[in-house]
């Protein structure tokens, strides 16, 4: 009778532990039984900007997943690190789920196996038309898309009314390419002697981005479509070296030979916010180096004009388009969720508040000209002007071998910043190493 | 059996070690001349690489800029070398001499030393500005003219000699220290009744007895050198016109800027070799 007791109650026992087990245990929060999601990011700096975004959408991605636990982990790199971060996370297929792409890294990207092909989800999400042509199509390689370009920039004349007023120089006066000069010479005289220079120019790595306005503006390009490649039949060649590109540079060495020194160190607008300089050609961050209080009344002591300096007045102007580019790498585990999470991160209603803080300028119609644009417009100072700009705006190549054309552009700027060559020559012997980078 | 246990014993015992240069040290230095054999770059990594032979080397060997590179790293190191030991030299027998707070004073001067190379070349990145540095500021205030430290091209490379002996000596004066307070006092106090000066006690005795750290402590410097490319990457980026660029930051910007990797890594090749010589070289110095 004990032992049949005792069987009796290991078999209770049994069973009740088996039903344990396979129940999941006592009362389990339904919160438990969600399915755990973390999602990895890899951004470039200013982090503030993508703290905004992210915060938004993560809530706005959460709520349309109850069933999930939904958490982003996200990295904000300079933005060397941020590129070869990338570049050796997918060369070792580590799992990354969302990245920021800067434009001229996209060919490079997309060749290398590294990003989605986004081409079909952005056709059912059906928004093309809501982008500016030229952002919408600045995702695209080879015809695919691998890449939604969220928000832009363009580079403009920025100036400090009370030290032109002081040297006497009408600011409409450095619209052109002669009274640049002139108002450069005159500047630097008037305030040598309070250490501030009259004009930035640029000596830094990114030299060429500032040089390629005065090359569009001209009617010439980086690059162009020849036959006769030896293995691709059509492909880019130099065309810098054009009558348009000498006439450029020769621009160039004009400003150096007026007493304007290239800069070597760059400070993204903050020397103009120390007023270093006078007048300065500058990305539209350069407002986020003034504090947000100054905004409203930022333009009673800086001017803009929202041009790059043109040969004759009344000649149409250029300037070069930035920003950054959403992608899904090809290693995400998550690629749904995380091309969700770029479509959320795009929408007007989550996108306009970090643009109207960071002052970025956007790459879709209904918030650069729609319901949202009146937001931007009474907080970001000088937006309709800068607005204005996106029509000259130009961007930048994005084949694999850009990196690679852009520093042989930068050494024959350098050569005509130094010196070494004249502006012809320069650019002659670059686009000749460009040719052989291009495989020609 | 036990005999062959003891005789592999002593082995077993490597072995830890072993495996470390073998994972850390071998197996990377065979991989990268695997590389440097085949097209490698951030577009074909993930797809074939192509067997080239030789080619990574011939291409290097025809781009003038990589001979500038290695212009440009003969005065770095040449300049950062022939700095960083004087300077240590004269600092360590200077702190070896009855020095009121001579501990305290190298504790200073070791400071450089314990803080990053990217930290360093940020604050030389300031200092050295046209329109921002303190030098600048200062030749300004004294009525001289401004200097381009970074931005003239043939200023550019002492900018980054001055920075690199900032940041290097106090390892040379540590380890010449270490030399000094190895020889025995005795020898000097023998000297001292012979009448030796000074200059001479030093050139006789204390540097023929320092010979092996001065040795060990130049090879560690020079490679140091030629591998550095920290400083120059954040204070120029290697510009203007590659002024700057010396052959490690080559090898950096060819593989990392460039996604030509298999063209940084037969960079890095040749630079072992640049390695290897000199410590051949020195080395030869040692035994005469």
């Amino acid at each position: 009778m004990n032992v049949n007791k005792i069987t009796l109650s290991g078999i209770i026992l049994v069973i009740t532990l088996v039903f344990t087990i396979t129940s999941g245990g006592f009362m389990i929060p339904a919160q438990a039984q969600k399915k755990q999601v973390t999602l990895t990011a890899i951004a470039a700096e200013p982090k503030e900007r993508w703290d905004i975004l992210f915060n938004a959408s993560l809530q706005k991605l959460r709520e349309r997943h109850p069933d999930m636990d939904i958490k982003l982990d996200y990295r904000v790199l300079p933005y060397d690190t941020t590129r070869t971060q990338i570049l050796t996370a997918m060369a070792g297929r580590t799992a990354i789920d969302l990245i920021s792409v800067d434009q001229v890294w996209l060919g490079e990207f997309a060749q290398g196996g590294f990003l989605t092909d986004l081409t079909d989800r952005a056709k059912t999400w059906g928004k093309e038309k809501d982008w500016y042509q030229i952002n919408w199509n600045g995702g695209k390689y080879n015809g695919k898309i691998y890449g939604i370009w969220a928000w832009t920039d363009i580079r403009a004349m920025w100036y400090w009314k009370d030290l032109l007023n002081k040297a006497g120089v009408n600011p409409e006066s450095l619209q052109t390419w002669d009274g640049y000069i002139a108002g450069a010479k005159v500047l630097n005289n008037a305030l040598k002697d309070q250490g501030i220079q009259g004009m930035h120019l640029v000596g830094a790595s990114h030299s060429p981005d500032m040089w390629y306005p005065y090359l569009w503006m001209l009617g010439g390009d980086i690059l162009k479509q020849k036959n006769g490649h030896p293995t691709k039949g059509t492909y880019w060649f130099p065309e810098y070296n054009s009558t348009a590109g000498v006439k450029a540079l020769e621009f160039l060495k004009r400003q150096v030979n007026s007493g304007i020194k290239p800069q070597v160190n760059h400070f993204w607008g903050q020397e103009f916010a120390d007023k270093k300089f006078a007048v300065m050609l500058e990305g539209s961050w350069l407002l986020g180096t003034f504090p947000h209080e100054q905004w409203p009344n930022i333009n009673q002591k800086i001017g803009m004009l929202p041009l790059f300096p043109v040969v004759n007045k009344g000649d149409k102007s250029a300037t070069m388009m930035g920003g950054w580019i959403l992608s899904v790498p090809e290693t995400s585990q998550n690629k749904d969720l995380a091309w969700e999470l770029l479509r959320i991160m795009v929408e007007p209603e989550v996108l306009t508040p970090m643009l109207q803080k960071e002052g970025y300028l956007p790459t879709q119609k209904p918030i650069g000209e729609g319901p949202f644009a009146s937001t931007l417009n009474a907080t970001i100072p000088y937006y309709k002007e800068m607005i204005s700009m996106i029509s000259i705006g130009h961007s930048r190549p994005n084949i694999p071998e850009y990196p690679q054309i852009a520093n042989n552009i930068k050494q024959a700027i350098d050569e005509i910043y130094y010196g070494m060559k004249d502006p012809k020559q320069a650019l002659n012997d670059a686009a000749a190493k460009s040719a052989k980078v291009l495989g020609w | 059996m036990l005999s062959i246990f003891a005789k592999a014993e002593p082995y077993l015992f490597l072995a830890p070690a072993l495996a470390i240069l073998l994972v850390f040290l071998i197996f990377p230095l065979f991989w990268n001349m695997y590389i440097s054999l085949h097209n490698v770059s951030f577009i074909t990594v993930l797809r074939g690489w192509e067997y080239v032979g030789w080619t990574n080397f011939f291409d290097l060997f025809k781009d003038p800029n990589f001979h500038t590179s290695l212009k440009v790293s003969l005065l770095f190191v040449g300049g950062s070398v022939a700095l960083q030991f004087g300077m240590g030299m004269l600092m360590s027998v200077l702190l070896n001499q009855k020095v009121r707070a001579s501990g305290v004073l190298r504790a200073i001067f070791i400071i450089p030393w314990t803080i990053s190379a990217v930290i360093a070349a940020f604050s030389f990145k300031f200092i050295f500005d046209y329109n921002f540095g303190i030098l600048n500021y200062v030749f300004h205030q004294i009525g001289l003219q401004p200097i381009g430290w970074l931005s003239d091209p043939n200023m550019v490379i002492w900018s980054l000699v001055i920075a690199n002996m900032w940041y290097g000596t106090p390892f040379t004066m540590l380890f010449l220290t270490a030399g000094l307070l190895s020889i025995n006092p005795t020898i000097y106090e023998a000297a001292l009744i012979d009448g030796a000066t000074k200059i001479r006690t030093f050139l006789h005795i204390t540097l023929p007895l320092l010979k092996p750290f001065i040795v060990i402590n130049l090879i560690l410097i020079t490679m140091w050198s030629v591998n550095f490319f920290d400083l120059q990457l954040v204070l120029t980026g290697g510009g203007p016109l590659f002024a700057s660029t010396t052959a490690s930051l080559y090898m950096y910007r060819q593989a990392f800027e460039f996604g030509l990797l298999s063209k940084g890594a037969a960079t890095g090749l040749i630079l072992i070799s640049i390695n290897l010589a000199i410590a051949f070289i020195y080395i030869k110095l040692l035994r005469r």
